[in-house]
């Protein structure tokens, strides 16, 4: 799958920048591709490595595109190399390396009703199997998704939120910011009070979470409250990542590695590992 | 058998040298390690064969302090890769004991199984022969048997020299890469029958059985902190370790110029899971020095079923403030079940 | 000094189980008979652990950061040197004073328990018994400069020579040659950050060297970005340190970081002098560098 010369996982390859969206004010999508299209196929939930060669690189998740013509990353400005990379315009030449980690389970959860949960720019990795799923919408059940943000300002796609999944079929998306704010006349609440409000059935379901530790940390609680097994939930793990296969040593909960055995793993797997997640 | 006279060293070295880079254990200085032989003053260094072992282990000669990956260049918008730098050095190292040829085993598992191949680690390590140094005299830190380990033999050795003091070294080529370098030097050895020399028993009693599956249900228990309390959380303890293989990839810039490296890291350093955002997993000194141990005695082995460390003792030798794995182990196994 | 360590113990049940300190700091006997390491006892049952012996040359008033967030009352044995690093984080605002409870040890001078393990590890040749450290051989101050309580006889320092001498000698060289001596004796450094962890002075929350944003100094093991590390640190050092001599007794590959540290000691004494740093805590007291006087030299700059 590599088409790098050398062979050597480390190395990037080059793209381009080619389109930028302003999702939030601290959140852009870019979409990168070089002159064949991708450099390498992805399934929804897995990682890649984004470098601005001159400052750093980044390990990020890469969004699961119907078309396989480019690659596509929503990226929130938070450190050296983000605020950089927020700087950059169409044009830009970048490094990218991967497809790494396992992905979402996408075969496991065929036939089964999917409840998405999300907050903040964890709705990046989750939209890839969102979008993956409204594909495939004959493999997969009802698809309910409940995702907040601060404001509406920070609600990150939201053409998707407000104009495309609810009209998908057998379907519901529910949003939620934390404070009122004038224009808004959805709910307002933190998604952990919001979810116990709808209280999804968990009934031939699996529910799949990304969002700010916290909001994993309190949304395990209400899932567990409504009688969700550890199998029916799954979340996505985030570690600082160097080399992104497995050998560098700092993304280790226990003896897992998250970015090759991760990122993502269901609740059963994780009361195994040590509570460092 | 083959014997190598000790007065023909010289002879071999100077022969070895010259199709490979030679590594032999020296007193440089203050410091003492795998120097290369070229670069060896007769007057001012000494070598360290007979010594047990060098503070520095050789792992710097696989897995370099600091290695160069790829160099770019950029302009505007524009980006080119230049140059990776593999490297495909013939090296030769020489006078190893069996503890470090065990850790480069053990990178080996690291760097070549689990998905990918580490190409950097690859071309330095698939073009390195192993010459061990049986130990026959274990220190008083030495617990290399109880990790698992012969101090005398080893697969992954490329030839195994037996030290009979006056005799010479017995030579025994042991894989295919040693039966060739042997071809080649043949001339300088000597066939004679001589007896190995009897092993010293060691001094120290360590028992690694059932440690790791203890250290499993013992991530929270209270032990952690009266057992780290005396760490000061520096790096020397990562740095001497011969199996510890942590790094960090990091980028030089000059103007339209730049390269990325890799270089070790340390898990005894705060920044080293420092996120972007600011989070930190293992914020605190007790939660790095935690997961130090744990990777070494309970998360490998439970990942590649052999633990990360191979009993050299150097961590124990070189610690500012005392803390010692063997007595980490003793007491993890003390612990009551149910704590 | 068997009795030395009884009386510690002394000091430390009183202490402990009157609740009038949470933590008591001092040593317990390491795994090797030459080897003693720091140790906090928490409760009247740890006190039976505590040693004070020839090897407790740890500098515990480090230790102190680790506590600075909390409440907790902290009893804390001291030798001379180590005393003055407790001036040093009390002066820094990383302690208070009313927290502490300081046992002050008038110094005999101690050994190295590093040098010892060292010596015995096999990876040497041995050379006999080693006497007192070279950081106790150097010493100015063998008695405690603040204390509440204090044990053993008033100690003569051990050195007596002039202290300047290498710093002179450094001062001789060309700049060429010089630059020449930094780069053999700093090439070899590993970056192990030891020097920086054991040292009291460096008690900043986020390191210079740990910063990401921008990241000032580069990783590698490059004599570049070793002087970049070594020149940093010694800035920081200017004006506060104490002379415990800690971070060259634990540097792996023995860089000479005393002559750098008395370099600086010996030009702040000159320019903002005279001056020693951590030889009495005076509240609000600070040391040169950290305060500004209209007259202060600058004509070095």
């Amino acid at each position: 799958m590599h088409k790098n010369s050398s062979e050597n996982p480390l190395v990037p390859q080059i793209v381009e920048v080619v389109k930028i969206i302003d999702e939030t004010p601290d959140v852009k999508t870019f979409y990168v591709r070089d002159e064949s299209g991708v450099p390498f196929n992805v399934m929804p939930g897995q990682l890649a490595m984004v470098s601005m060669l001159p400052i750093g690189e980044g390990m990020f998740s890469v969004s699961w595109q119907e078309e396989q013509d480019h690659l596509e990353f929503a990226i929130k400005s938070v450190g050296l190399m983000t605020s950089e990379i927020h700087r950059i315009e169409v044009g830009q030449k970048l490094g990218v390396r991967g497809p790494y980690g396992n992905g979402f389970p996408v075969e496991k959860c065929k036939g089964k009703d999917m409840l998405f949960i999300g907050g903040g720019i964890g709705l990046a990795p989750l939209r890839s199997f969102i979008k993956y799923c409204f594909k495939h919408r004959e493999d997969y059940g009802k698809i309910q998704i409940i995702y907040g943000s601060r404001s509406y300002a920070d609600l990150c796609f939201k053409e998707e939120l407000f104009e495309l999944w609810p009209r998908e079929k057998d379907s519901e998306t529910f949003v939620t910011i934390d404070k009122p704010e004038e224009g808004w006349e959805g709910n307002v609440g933190f998604v952990p009070a919001y979810l116990e409000q709808l209280n999804p059935d968990p009934a031939n379901k699996i529910a799949v979470i990304c969002g700010p530790p916290i909001m994993i940390k309190f949304v395990l609680q209400s899932l567990e409250k409504m009688g969700y097994q550890d199998e029916q939930i799954i979340t996505t793990l985030e570690m600082r990542m160097k080399c992104g296969i497995g050998k560098c040593g700092r993304c280790n909960i226990g003896s897992e590695y998250i970015c090759l055995d991760g990122p993502v793993f269901d609740l059963a797997q994780l009361r195994q590992l040590p509570p460092e997640w | 058998m083959k014997i190598l006279k000790k007065n023909q060293l010289d002879t071999l070295w100077e022969r070895l040298a010259r199709n490979a880079e030679l590594y032999l254990p020296t007193q440089k200085g203050d410091q003492s390690g795998f120097f290369s032989y070229k670069t060896l003053k007769p007057e001012k260094d000494t070598l360290m064969l007979d010594a047990l072992n060098v503070y520095l282990s050789p792992k710097n000669i696989v897995l370099p302090q600091t290695e160069m990956m790829y160099s770019f260049t950029h302009q505007g918008q524009e980006i080119n890769l230049e140059e990776v730098y593999e490297d495909p050095t013939p090296r030769i190292i020489f006078g190893l004991r069996s503890c470090d040829v065990k850790s480069i085993d053990r990178l080996d598992t690291v760097f070549f199984t689990r998905g990918f191949v580490d190409e950097y680690y690859r071309s330095r390590r698939e073009n390195t022969l192993l010459i061990l140094n049986a130990c026959y005299h274990p220190g008083p830190n030495c617990f290399c048997e109880a990790m698992g380990l012969s101090p005398r033999e080893s697969e992954s050795a490329d030839i195994i020299l037996h030290d009979a003091g006056e005799e010479g070294y017995i030579w025994v080529a042991n894989t295919e890469k040693g039966r060739e370098l042997t071809g080649n030097i043949e001339d300088i050895l000597e066939e004679k029958e001589i007896s190995y020399p009897q092993p010293r028993p060691f001094t120290r009693e360590v028992d690694y059985t059932g440690v790791a599956e203890k250290l499993k249900d013992m991530f929270s228990h209270p032990i952690w902190h009266p057992l780290s309390d005396p760490c000061i959380n520096c790096g020397i303890c990562t740095y001497v370790c011969p199996n510890c293989y942590c790094f960090d990839i990091q980028v030089k810039t000059r103007g339209e110029e730049g390269y990325r490296y890799r270089c070790w890291d340390s898990c005894m350093y705060g920044e080293y899971t420092m996120m972007a955002g600011g989070h930190n997993p293992r914020e605190t000194g007790m939660e790095r020095f935690r997961n130090r141990f744990l990777h070494k005695l309970e998360f490998f082995t439970e990942r590649y079923g052999e633990p990360l460390c191979t009993g050299c003792g150097r961590c124990i030798a070189v610690c500012p403030t005392g803390i010692n794995i063997i007595e980490i182990m003793e007491k993890a196994k003390g612990v009551e079940p149910s704590a | 000094m068997k009795d030395m360590t009884d009386q510690v113990k002394e000091i430390a049940t009183k202490l402990l189980e009157s609740g009038q300190v949470d933590v008591f700091m001092a040593w317990e006997k390491g795994d090797a008979p030459h080897q003693s390491k720091p140790f906090f006892a928490r409760n009247v049952a740890d006190v039976e652990k505590i040693i004070f012996d020839e090897y407790c040359i740890h500098n515990l008033s480090t230790y102190l950061t680790r506590f600075r967030d909390g409440k907790e009352k902290i009893a804390i044995v001291v030798k001379g040197c180590d005393s003055r690093g407790v001036v040093r984080m009390l002066e820094d605002h990383q302690m208070k004073r009313d927290r502490l409870h300081i046992i002050g040890i008038n110094c005999p001078g101690m050994k190295d328990p590093l040098e010892a393990m060292k010596q015995h590890s096999g990876f040497e040749r041995e050379t006999g018994e080693k006497g007192l450290a070279i950081k106790c051989l150097q010493c100015m101050q063998p008695n405690p400069v603040i204390y509440d309580e204090s044990l053993g006889e008033i100690q003569e320092p051990h050195f007596k020579g002039e202290r300047f001498t290498e710093v002179k000698a450094l001062e001789a060289m060309s700049s060429e040659e010089r630059y020449q001596f930094f780069s053999e004796v700093l090439s070899t450094c590993i970056r192990c950050y030891a020097c920086r962890q054991v040292c009291v002075a460096c008690n900043c929350r986020t390191c210079i060297f740990d910063e990401a944003k921008p990241q000032w100094v580069g990783r590698e093991t490059s004599v570049g970005d070793n002087f970049m590390y070594h020149i940093v640190r010694a800035f920081h050092m200017a004006g506060r340190c104490i002379e415990c001599g800690e971070c060259e007794r634990v540097c792996p590959v023995n860089i000479p970081l005393m002559l750098i540290n008395r370099k600086l000691i010996k030009d702040v004494d000159h320019y903002f002098g005279p001056y020693d740093a951590g030889m009495a805590y005076v509240e609000g007291g600070k040391p040169p560098l950290s305060l500004y006087k209209i007259d202060d030299p600058d004509d070095f700059i």
